[in-house]
């Protein structure tokens, strides 16, 4: 006898919502659903709650029959329920189950796009990565990127078309577009408004241009809430023309000045930027020239994190900065007037040396203004980018297309005017997100009827109930071109069937138009012909090969040749007026661009919601950040934490959760609530708030997350605000998840960090550094120190050696010898790194890892299996333990050290060790791996790991609610169908209860290796080529930090990294032989500035700690090295030779 | 205490043991035998949509495996074929058979015929096909004499002890590549030279089967 179970879904759960998509983020409430009944059906075996028709006899009957047939049970077969192999009925092309077939598309976002390889597994993509053609970006991707595929499966995306607010079919939204068009042609377009997102798209410039010529009088209008290009006004007043754009060249320049500008994420373009800026400052040997960053700003970003000198200035402050500079680097006193009224510590000793450093290396340096910044700004840094002979070096400028004539505020003032007869909003969220004076979601409801392609139901939808709403196709399911941040255009293309029949922008612009051919290919087949016929090769042989490679070589935007108009910049800058005054009781407040949700559009995406924010470490919020001093002048300064000795708390935390004061922000007559944190480095007198939180209509992940800083953001301030005024409100706190409470390295050797002047003498500086460095030898034969002194071909050698010899044991069973062809092992360039997610997503996206919610993150079981640990470090480190007061106050002017770290595949593992059944343990080529099947929870592996790096499984998230875990049996369970398409299938999805952590992405080893074998057939081949596969966070890598491969061969790249001088191993001393070890961080500072340490703050806190005796030597500001010698050479004792 | 007790008790303690263990050996005896994949999996052979026979095409006709499972070689499943590919003949041989009714179908609707999974491993498994095609592993190892089965059976337990037995001995079962799909090869000097002849193999081609979790979990 056989017992059945079923498991199949319960009819009435897919009846109630068509689509039978619930999110396992869900925020439903239980009432809602009938799921507690549906699930005990679900739970139980079939008939298990049919008791009540059964009566005792019977039941007894039953009873006795099945114990009397468990044996015969067992003897027929205790078999899995049958299942099924469905192949094709027809043969696909190119489709072979269980292999991934990789299509190039492409990322639009704003005027740019990144290209993208999107891995696609029986036609649904799983996952994408950087389309490594595109040299610029060279195969790197961002979090955002990583991310949008889920967007793809995002089942609170808009799923049906509706008019009126009742479901329309496609045929009738259709219908009505065309409809539109010839009305519109008969009124010659009058009364007709789009507005649209910014595009770069050839194909949406086409027919636009088609729109305008046919439609005379419409109207077509482009908003963006936050801009990641320069206004074009600036080009208009410098250069006369408002077409052309800068782009960088951050490769060639050798010293670069930021202005409030962040490069690394929020310009158009940072990918490639950061990856340029990373080939300046990799230190390859000590001969090495770094580039040099100094930054100007007003907020915290990764840029000022990586910035050798950084200054805090209000964002309102950075035209008389500017101009002031100006002074410095042309000789003339033109703007002294706009730069009256500024004032920061060491002022004319900041400026003079940063203009001598930029003047001494002409046409190697480079001003980059942030593109929030107002045009005066711009049209000054353009002038002094062409008296440093940085345009054409460092700096190009290309055509463009110039932005259209139109905005938000001509479509408000229409709406307001009673003139529109049909608004058409196509994407966006102005109802959200434009300007609060505008009242935008008011305004929408004057117009006849709006017509809106949307993604998501969001606030725009919500005003425009009364109209037309589009569901917009993902860009995963478009046709459609875009252009990359340098011009080159990329295709985009559908790698499956729009889920819910979607439209995209061009199709609906197409059907309006009346297009004979309004399909998404058509479209861009004819664009992109139209443009190869220019070019030489044309037709269907041209466009295959723009779609394979994904991109039109050559295609680039055309250098422009430029020179400044002197008095077009003067007078634009006359009518500047000089700066604010900026003080406690007239803040600035300053609206960010997130790194994670943007604008608000990736609001409802869970991995970038969980995601910490690189600087703050906060995830699922956004806060009110705000400097120490203004935190202690509102009396919110934190008291000191009973566990960590040195330092303060930025915020008061109990168990992970960061209860934060609620603070009031008024500005312009508007007020904002929300919780206030304190962010070291922070401008003193600037408030900042990321914009993209705080959405009432959205899904069910990104709702009523954070507060919507859009809400007191008006026309005159849209980057920055001055006159504000922020109360707190001390009875009242809110919980952020934090998920690093602790900001201080406590003068330890986690992240080792050396001027690049130290670098050039002794290279291995990291060898002095740590407990290793002064005890007898405890790897191999030599003390750290005296391994530095090898040359590297040797330490390469040695550490292949090592990799298979090394003395292994502990574990309870036999471990295997590490004989096999390859000896995994990965480097990470703690230099270059800039913190900013990417791997976390990426490994995220690869790995199958879970959202946990922001209750749980709260707790501390966040998932990822890889995080990025970000500590503080002002030097000052002189608790009571280390024979000071302690800190008496927070860091204002910390320095950032950022450090990625996974599991270490320990050749000595702790975790293996006290594994009762086995579930970790070591391969042959060197893997810790996680069987998970073996796993029984124990949790001592999480416990006995010194880098805390594995992930348990508290609850099985993957099939339950997010908000309904504590419910247990009775909450609905299942992962949605929608959900499960994004799943990686060489992954394992894991469930409750069982341990995991980085894998070194075994799958994509296990591939590699599989490829190779297959390759070598009867030959001996079999070992990997170097370079032939990268894992998950080294492919994302927009700095190329990350190298991964055979650290047997001595030739990889992996080797030749670890066996670069700056190589150490974290918690080195505990002599558990990590095979994934850190390369030093440098800083490259300038002796001649005011802020020049002769040492870094890290490492002087280490100097502090370990050599008590330096201090009072004179660390920190003064610029000697003198408490820092011992270290500085290698091989020295624990008493130092200062003393 | 005796008061209560009778003398035969004083042996109920013993008795009990005895029973427990009796009863321990007993359920994991039976648990061993009847419940592993060896005596669960084997010869498990359910009917299929379409009663094909492996012993016509592939022993009778002789076709070769990679005639319909044309992946093998290259991806990690060993495909079932398309309908299409059954068409290939079938629109010639047989063309009004009721029993090829349901091919027919789908290969005119693109639809897929429900065949029902023999061989299945569990979803932390990865096993691959292409690999152990490529270096020598025969079908016949894993998946018996299908050639001559009128109806596929489960033929070998699957087991994870049982992909052992051969990962930790490879030289019992690799042959040359180009034989792996002749499921009736043996090698003409006998069981003895098979292994010889396999030794040298597997030192020849540097074959390391992986003995150690990351091999087939992920």
């Amino acid at each position: 006898m056989k017992r059945k179970f079923d498991h199949s879904a319960p009819a009435d759960a897919n009846a109630e919502t068509p689509t039978g998509r619930r999110y396992w983020r869900s925020l439903d409430d239980l009432a809602a659903t009938p799921a507690v009944q549906a699930q005990m059906q679900r739970e139980f075996p079939e008939g298990a709650d049919n008791l009540n028709g059964v009566d005792r006899r019977k039941f007894f009957k039953l009873m006795a029959a099945s114990f009397a047939l468990g044996g015969v049970g067992l003897a027929s077969g205790c078999r899995r329920p049958e299942s099924y192999i469905l192949a094709y009925g027809k043969s696909v092309e190119n489709i072979i189950p269980g292999l991934p077939l990789y299509y190039a598309s492409a990322m639009p976002i704003r005027r740019n796009a990144v290209p993208v390889l999107a891995e696609t597994h029986s036609g649904r993509p799983t996952k994408l990565e950087g389309n490594p053609t595109f040299s610029n970006y060279g195969g790197a991707t961002n979090a955002i990127v990583q991310a949008s595929v889920l967007d793809l499966y995002d089942p609170d995306r808009a799923t049906t078309h509706t008019l009126r607010g009742t479901a329309a079919n496609a045929a009738r939204i259709l219908d009505l577009l065309a409809s539109l068009g010839t009305e519109a042609k008969a009124a010659n377009g009058a009364g007709l408004v789009f507005l649209a997102e910014t595009s770069a798209s050839p194909t949406r410039a086409r027919l636009v241009a088609k729109l305008q010529r046919e439609l005379p009088e419409a109207v077509w209008a482009e908003y963006e809430p936050v801009s990641d290009e320069p206004p074009a006004a600036a080009a208009s007043a410098a250069f006369g023309r408002a077409d052309v754009k800068p782009v960088y060249r951050f490769a060639k320049a050798k010293r670069v000045l930021a202005l409030d500008a962040d490069f690394f994420s929020t310009e158009a373009g940072s990918i490639g930027y950061a990856r340029d800026f990373a080939k300046g400052r990799r230190a390859v040997d000590k001969n090495v020239d770094l580039n040099r960053l100094y930054s100007v700003e007003s907020t915290f970003t990764l840029t000022g994190s990586m910035a050798d000198h950084r200054l805090r200035l209000a964002s309102g402050h950075l035209l008389a900065f500017t101009a002031a500079l100006a002074a410095r680097i042309t000789g003339s006193d033109q703007f002294s007037k706009l730069s009256q009224g500024l004032e920061f510590k060491d002022q004319e000793k900041w400026l003079a040396a940063c203009a001598a450093d930029l003047l001494a290396n002409k046409g190697a340096s480079l001003i980059v203004a942030g593109s929030h910044l107002p045009a005066e700004v711009h049209a000054l840094v353009y002038a002094l980018n062409e008296a440093l002979g940085a345009i054409g070096n460092t700096v190009d400028f290309v055509t463009a297309s110039a932005p259209a004539a139109a905005g938000i505020a001509d479509v408000a003032a229409a709406l307001n005017a009673g003139s529109v007869k049909t608004l058409v909003i196509l994407g966006g969220n102005p109802a959200y997100n434009a300007p609060a004076d505008l009242d935008f979601a008011a305004a929408i409801a004057k117009a006849g009827q709006v017509v809106r392609l949307g993604y998501h139901v969001d606030e725009t939808a919500a005003a425009a109930r009364a109209g037309a709403f589009i569901a917009s196709a993902h860009y995963l399911e478009s046709w459609g071109d875009a252009r990359t941040a340098d011009g080159t255009i990329v295709p985009v293309q559908p790698m499956i069937l729009p889920l819910f029949g979607g439209l995209t922008e061009l199709e609906v612009l197409a059907r309006i138009l009346g297009e004979s051919k309004p399909d998404g290919y058509s479209l861009v087949y004819d664009t992109i012909t139209g443009i190869n016929a220019l070019g030489g090769i044309g037709g269907e042989k041209g466009f295959r090969q723009f779609l394979h490679d994904g991109l039109l070589a050559g295609s680039a935007y055309t250098v422009a040749r430029v020179s400044v108009s002197a008095p077009g910049v003067s007078a634009l800058l006359a009518k500047a007026a000089p700066p604010v005054a900026i003080n406690e009781d007239s803040l600035e407040v300053r609206f960010t661009v997130d790194s994670k949700v943007d604008d608000g559009r990736f609001a409802n995406n869970g991995w970038l919601q969980e995601c910490p924010e690189p600087m703050s470490k906060i995830s699922w919020d956004n806060a009110i950040l705000v400097s120490p001093r203004l935190g202690a002048k509102l009396g919110i300064e934190p008291g000191g934490s009973l566990f960590q000795v040195a330092r303060k708390e930025t915020a008061t935390f109990t168990a992970g959760r960061e209860a934060s004061f609620i603070g009031r922000l008024t500005v312009n007559g508007r007020t904002l609530e929300g919780p206030v944190s304190i962010q070291p480095g922070l401008s003193n007198w600037t408030v900042a708030v990321a914009l993209g939180y705080g959405r009432t209509v959205s899904g069910r992940v990104g709702k009523d997350v954070g507060i919507n800083a859009y809400s007191i953001r008006t026309t005159d301030g849209l980057a920055y605000a001055s006159g504000a005024k922020l109360e707190i409100d001390l009875a009242r706190t809110a919980q952020l998840a934090n998920t690093q409470e602790h900001w201080s390295m406590e003068g330890r050797d986690i992240v080792r960090e050396a001027n690049l002047d130290e670098f050039r003498e002794n290279p291995g500086f990291v060898a002095g550094m740590g407990m290793e460095a002064h005890s007898p030898a405890v790897y191999g034969d030599y003390k750290p120190s005296e391994f530095a002194k090898l040359s590297r071909e040797e330490r390469a050698r040695i550490t292949a050696e090592r990799a298979v010899t090394t003395p292994r044991g502990g574990s309870s069973m036999e471990t295997p010898n590490f004989d096999g062809v390859h000896q995994w092992g990965m480097s990470i360039d703690l230099n270059t790194c800039i913190g900013c997610n990417a791997c976390v997503i990426a490994c995220q996206a690869e790995n199958n890892i879970p959202i946990v919610g922001k209750d749980q993150v709260m707790r501390g079981r966040e998932m990822h299996w890889i995080r990025l640990d970000r500590y503080y470090s002002d030097g000052k480190l002189e608790a009571a333990a280390f024979g000071g007061p302690g800190n008496v106050i927070l860091p204002e002017d910390p320095q950032v050290s950022l450090q990625p770290v996974a599991c270490m595949h320990c050749e000595l593992a702790p975790c293996e060790t006290v594994c009762p059944v086995n579930a970790t343990v070591h391969d042959q080529e060197g893997l810790n791996t996680m069987a998970y099947n073996r796993c029984i929870g124990t949790r001592y592996c999480a416990n006995n790991c010194p880098y805390k790096v594995r992930r348990f499984n508290f609850f099985d998230y993957n099939e339950r609610q997010l908000d309904k875990l504590y419910l247990g049996p009775l909450a609905p369970k299942g992962m949605p169908e929608l959900v499960k398409m994004v799943k990686n299938p060489d992954v394992t999805v894991r469930m409750r209860g069982v341990m995991e952590k980085c894998t070194y992405c075994v799958q994509r080893i296990q591939q590699a290796k599989i490829k190779q074998k297959v390759a070598a057939g009867a030959s001996a081949n079999v070992e990997i080529p170097d370079g032939s596969f990268k894992v998950a966070c080294q492919q994302v890598c927009p700095v190329e930090a990350i190298e991964f491969g055979n650290i047997k061969d001595v030739n990889s790249r992996v080797s030749l990294a670890k066996a670069r001088e700056q190589d150490y191993a974290l918690l080195g001393y505990l002599n558990i032989r990590p095979r994934t070890t850190f390369l030093g961080k440098l800083r490259n500072p300038n002796p001649e500035m005011p802020d020049y340490v002769a040492v870094p703050f890290s490492r002087q806190e280490y100097n502090t700690k370990n050599y008590p005796a330096s201090m009072g030597r004179g660390h920190g500001d003064h610029g000697h090295a003198a408490g820092e010698k011992p270290h500085a050479s290698v091989g020295s004792s624990i008493f130092g030779g200062n003393s | 205490m005796s008061n209560l007790f009778p003398k035969s008790a004083n042996k109920l303690p013993l008795q009990i043991l005895i029973f427990i263990g009796l009863t321990a050996g007993i359920v994991s005896a039976g648990i061993t035998y009847y419940a592993t994949p060896k005596y669960t999996r084997v010869g498990y052979a359910p009917t299929q949509p379409v009663p094909f026979s492996h012993a016509l095409h592939a022993g009778q006709l002789g076709m070769d495996c990679r005639y319909c499972h044309s992946n093998v070689e290259k991806s990690g499943h060993a495909n079932i074929p398309t309908a299409q590919t059954c068409m290939n003949c079938h629109n010639q041989v047989k063309t009004d058979s009721p029993l090829l009714a349901p091919v027919r179908e789908a290969y005119a609707s693109g639809a897929s015929i429900p065949w029902v999974k023999i061989h299945e491993a569990p979803d932390y498994v990865y096993f691959n096909h292409a690999v152990h095609v490529a270096r020598g592993v025969s079908c016949v190892d894993c998946h018996g004499k299908i050639n001559e089965m009128e109806v596929v059976y489960h033929s070998k337990p699957l087991s994870m002890g049982w992909c052992l037995d051969c990962h930790r001995e490879p030289e019992k079962f690799v042959r040359d590549p180009k034989l792996v799909t002749n499921l009736d090869w043996e090698h003409p000097g006998g069981e003895k030279a098979r292994i010889e002849e396999g030794k040298k193999f597997v030192h020849d081609w540097n074959i390391q089967p992986p003995q150690s979790c990351s091999g087939c979990h992920r």
